[in-house]
């Protein structure tokens, strides 16, 4: 074996960098070559800054800044110093995000006048009245994720809380009017000072009001509330008055009895202690409106109604019940999940609470637990997720930050689905920093298969095919996506070719694991170098005689070569692995199926060969059984038998006035013969003439002695 | 099951109610009329709905189809000559919460109450309205209404009607936002259930014509459509009406129309030759004016008394002096 490939076998087997010849990468700022045009974000138009939009109707509550400003531009951007506007105003979004960049703060306007400075051209305010959202300005960092989410819940909730304000406000108003009803009614609302009231100051002494009072007090006996009801009316009030599930709108700022409850917590923990807490006052909350809205309709009858609402809520009930009720927000750390907090957040999704539940992961390149050498990466998320999942009746989505403008809708969906979510976040933004920026380090751990993205939606449907899809996730049909990569060589000429992005291109911009690669000089480019991602489509037999290397490129982007140790192949297997069976649940090369295929796609061929062998016998065409569509059957009639097409009958009246006896209607309010004996033959055929609808026939006579027989059996024939 | 268990558990102690808790006196129409046919259906309706008598409100105007609501024994405002929609529109707006239907007929709608006709039809509220199209002012004995066909002899035109009739349907297919179009008769009782049924599921006016007889004035008008089942043409679509089987071996004569289709609505209700049965026009995207102009205010005692005194104060008569003083 030659001395270059044994020596970056060595590495890969063991990685360490023995001789002169393998050099280190730390300190070399080292990047992936597809993220070579990436350098300066604040130079590029993408999916950040967003505005995370003040309450703007129906519309989206988050709206990149780069989209705001396209469509100002279309719709005030015209005229004749349109393209200059244009560019102008572009430059301005680029100084935005470099002020973002720099740490700036502030809302779409403020950032804006900041910018532009004392440089506001006529066109420039053109386009900036054009943007009519305006709202908090939030770049893509460690942040971004409790912002984004807990931004877009306060705008459900808000609407949602708003809606059972009302809801109870009326039922409040509603319940008093009861009362104040009972007043009007009672001795006392007849009262001369109650009377005198009701005028106003100014006439008072046009009425005598005491023989008012008494001409109503002795002609109208009316029956006051029974006590139970009023009672239960006043205990109605009192619950509905005194709730703090959402702040009532009708009531003046300060009247407040008591603050409402905080919905948003930092910890599953807190918020299940929260929940804990409440769940006696919600149930009797729930029982209050389920009763005033009986009462209200005055149908609550306490023989019915009270054994229902006495144990109400003891033995459980329908987490739908609870639908109207605001639901738990809680931001946690995936860094913090562990022990009571796992625990927590499997107590909430398993009981199906109410709850919302943010789990943002900063770094998944974390040390694993069981300490040097060992690898885990993204495994809480991937934990968190699967356990999520299993439960079944969870909404999870999962989503790095780069991706969860474009995922606002699923965000949305997940908000307004009435039972619990986990949003799992990957934030791109690791404590212990890496080199790359947080939004491009999470695009890149989606691209990596690191942290794919899917949904899982319980409400969608019975089976994976509706509930799950992998969506957004690049060439989702592929191991590991491929992007094109255009260079020039050392002769000036332009070179191309299709690079992979794999798990070992993400680990590479993270500096803790410098040590499990090593560069190669250009010198010792040679043959036995394979991309990683072809290293890892065919597992090597035997001693190695390739070894996998990553393309890369330098500060001055020049193109370098790094092997990568054979631990972190291993874990690019894996998660490999862990991708396939992802993409085996979003029915995308689901094995299953395409067994299925193939056995009978074989089954086809084979009665295809057969055909071919024997191709005399042409078989006649099947007509295709078609269930024929039940038919009401009628029974059959004989034409002796006097009846009446009930079904057809108009309701005329004109047989039931003739004979009420005979001719009666149904609960449909359509006639039949009830009793043939209840007339003579005669007034039957006077009705059958008489129908409008010509439904009556009289048949034949029973009575043989019926005077005029055989002119009634003439006239009876147009009816038979 | 899609309701909360709460919901479930308190609406089965609702009551159900039977078709003759929704009947009140006997009607005082003649034998044979087709009202008849109309008030068993509606009854049949708000029985299988299970329409709260107390949450019902049947407006009519004035002819024999207007006494509708005295048969009744839910909520009903006999109206005057021609207004009964707006006075149905004003109890819709006050009460949304209500079901509101409007009983009219041919002089009622099509002549005194025109304009509201009109009006009624571009505001879309959610009403169901039934006109009852006798073709004759029936209730004064016998004068020419605008739907009486062309050479009618009546007491006002004992030489025949000298103008054509107006077409109900093409007239109201032609109103901006008209939402629902449909025509029934009513010798075809099930039919007639069928549509007044998908009428009352329409958000939004739903207008019904329902071509009837007059037996004491016009008793063999109608005799041609009624005595050849291939002059009545049905029409049906799978999001419409469908037909049944028995249905349908009585009357051969069918076509099929997406209830969607304007122009082709208009078509098929200016044939003159075969009456058209079935829905000819249903949008459910038109926009009802009660959602539009909802304030969402809550009506509170207070809200109210405050609004009324408003109204009385500008027709108080004052006492002598109480002006000034009032005005100081």
């Amino acid at each position: 074996m030659e001395s270059d490939l044994q020596t970056h076998v060595t590495f890969y087997l063991t990685g360490k960098r023995h001789g002169g010849q393998l050099g280190p990468i730390d300190g070399m700022a080292l990047r992936p070559a597809l993220l070579a045009g990436y350098r300066d974000l604040t130079r590029l138009r993408y999916d950040y800054p967003v505005v995370l939009c003040a309450q703007d109707g129906d519309g989206a509550s988050v709206r990149p800044l780069s989209g705001l400003v396209d469509a100002a531009l279309g719709q005030a951007g015209g005229g004749q110093d349109g393209e200059r506007v244009r560019r102008h105003v572009l430059h301005l979004e680029e100084d935005i995000r470099k002020l973002l960049a720099e740490g700036a703060e502030g809302t779409l306007s403020a950032l804006w006048d900041k910018a532009a400075g004392a440089q506001a051209g006529q066109g420039l305010g053109r386009v900036r009245a054009a943007i009519k959202a305006d709202g908090e300005l939030a770049d893509c960092d460690r942040r971004l994720p409790a912002r984004l989410v807990g931004h877009a819940w306060n705008a459900v909730q808000q609407r949602k809380s708003r809606r059972f304000a009302e809801d109870i406000t009326r039922l409040i108003h509603k319940l008093n009017d009861i009362l104040v009803a009972d007043f009007v009614r009672s001795d006392a609302g007849k009262s001369v000072d109650v009377l005198k009231s009701g005028i106003g100051t100014s006439h008072q002494d046009s009425f005598d009001f005491d023989a008012m009072s008494r001409i109503l007090r002795d002609s109208v006996h009316e029956v006051a509330l029974p006590a139970s009801r009023r009672r239960r009316v006043t205990q109605l009030l009192s619950v509905l008055e005194s709730q703090r599930f959402c702040a009532r709108t009708d009531l003046p700022a300060g009247d407040e009895a008591d603050e409402p409850y905080a919905f948003a917590f930092g910890s599953c923990d807190a918020a299940l202690r929260a929940y804990r807490e409440r769940l006696p006052k919600a149930i009797e909350l729930l029982k209050a409106i389920s009763m005033a809205e009986l009462e209200i309709r005055s149908e609550y009858h306490e023989a019915k109604h009270d054994p229902i609402f006495e144990g109400f809520g003891e033995i459980g009930f329908d987490p739908r019940d609870l639908s109207r009720f605001p639901d738990y927000l809680v931001c946690a750390n995936a860094s913090r999940m562990r022990g009571v907090e796992n625990d927590r957040l499997a107590e909430i999704f398993s009981g199906g609470l109410p709850m919302k539940v943010l789990v943002q992961t900063d770094d998944l390149l974390e040390e694993s637990p069981l300490g040097k050498g060992h690898l885990a990466i993204g495994l809480r998320a991937k934990q968190l997720a699967s356990m999520a999942i299993g439960l079944s009746r969870v909404f999870v989505l999962q989503c790095p930050s780069s991706h969860l403008v474009q995922w606002s809708g699923h965000l949305t969906q997940g908000l307004l689905y009435s039972g619990p979510a986990l949003f799992s976040v990957f934030s791109g933004a690791p404590e212990k920093a890496g080199t790359l920026p947080a939004y491009l380090n999470a695009a890149a751990a989606l691209e990596a298969r690191v942290f794919p993205a899917y949904v899982y939606d319980p409400s969608a449907g019975s089976d994976w095919a509706a509930r799950f899809h992998l969506g957004e996730n690049p060439q989702a049909e592929r191991d590991w996506p491929m992007r094109e990569f255009a260079y020039e060589d050392s002769n000036h000429q332009r070179m191309a070719e299709s690079l992979e992005f794999t798990l070992v291109d993400f680990i590479v911009c993270d500096p803790r694991f410098a040590d499990h690669f090593a560069r190669v000089p250009p010198a010792h480019w040679n043959g036995s170098l394979v991309p990683v991602a072809e290293a890892l489509a065919h597992e090597p037999v035997g001693l190695p005689t390739q070894v996998p290397c990553l393309t890369m490129v330098d500060e001055s982007n020049a193109l370098q070569k790094v092997i990568v140790d054979e631990n972190l192949i291993r874990e690019a297997r894996t998660c490999r692995d862990m991708w396939y069976s992802l993409r085996e649940l979003g029915g995308i090369r689901n094995s299953h199926a395409e067994r299925l295929l193939a056995r009978e796609k074989q089954a086809w061929e084979r009665v295809r060969k057969q055909e071919s062998a024997a191709p005399a016998v042409v078989a006649a065409p099947v007509a295709e059984a078609r269930p024929e569509p039940p038919v009401e059957s009628e029974p059959e009639r004989s034409p002796d038998e006097a009846y009446i097409e009930t079904a057809r009958c108009s309701t005329c009246n004109e047989c039931t006035t003739l004979n009420p006896k005979m001719f009666k209607y149904d609960a449909n309010m359509q006639a039949y013969i009830a009793d043939i004996d209840a007339g003579t033959y005669a007034q039957l055929v006077e009705a059958a003439e008489n129908c409008q609808v010509s439904v009556i026939h009289p048949g034949k006579p029973r009575n043989p002695k019926e005077p005029g027989l055989e002119e009634l059996q003439k006239r009876a024939e147009a009816f038979l | 099951m899609n309701m909360a268990a709460t919901e479930c558990l308190l609406q089965l102690y609702e009551e159900r109610l039977q078709l003759e808790d929704y009947q009140s006196g006997v009607p005082r129409w003649c034998s044979g009329c087709g009202d008849n046919a109309i008030l068993a259906a509606v009854q049949r309706l708000c029985r299988d709905e299970g329409l709260r008598p107390e949450q019902t409100v049947f407006v009519s105007g004035i002819g024999c189809s207007s006494r509708f609501p005295h048969y009744m024994k839910t909520y009903g405002f006999h109206g005057i000559h021609g207004r009964a929609l707006p006075i149905a529109e004003g109890v819709k707006m006050a009460r949304p919460d209500l079901t509101v239907f409007v009983n009219t007929g041919d002089g009622d709608c099509c002549s005194i109450g025109a304009a509201h006709w009109i009006h009624a039809l571009r505001y879309n509220m959610n009403i169901t309205l039934f006109l009852h199209d006798n073709q004759i002012y029936g209730l004064t004995k016998k004068q020419v209404s605008p739907t009486s066909p062309i050479g009618t002899r009546s007491n006002t035109t004992p030489r025949g009607a000298y103008l054509e009739a107006l077409n109900p349907l093409t007239v109201t297919l032609g109103v901006q936002n008209v939402s629902f179009v449909a025509q029934a008769v009513d010798w075809i009782p099930e039919l007639l259930y069928d549509i007044v049924k998908a009428a009352y599921h329409h958000k939004g006016l739903s207008f019904v014509r329902i071509v009837q007889r007059c037996p004491e004035w016009l008793p063999k008008l109608m005799d041609p459509w009624m005595h050849d089942p291939q002059k009545v043409q049905l029409v049906h679509h799978e999001r419409a009406l469908r037909i049944s089987p028995a249905i349908a071996k009585v009357y051969k004569n069918h076509v099929e129309h997406d209830p969607l289709n304007m122009d082709r609505a208009r078509e098929i209700a200016s044939s003159t030759d075969v009456v058209p049965v079935g829905i000819l026009y249903q949008n459910p995207c038109v926009p009802c004016y009660e959602d539009i102009r909802r304030s969402g205010g809550l009506r509170s005692a207070d809200y109210v008394r405050r609004g009324l005194e408003g109204e009385f104060d500008k027709f108080t008569v004052w006492p002598e002096g109480a002006g000034e003083q009032q005005a100081a």
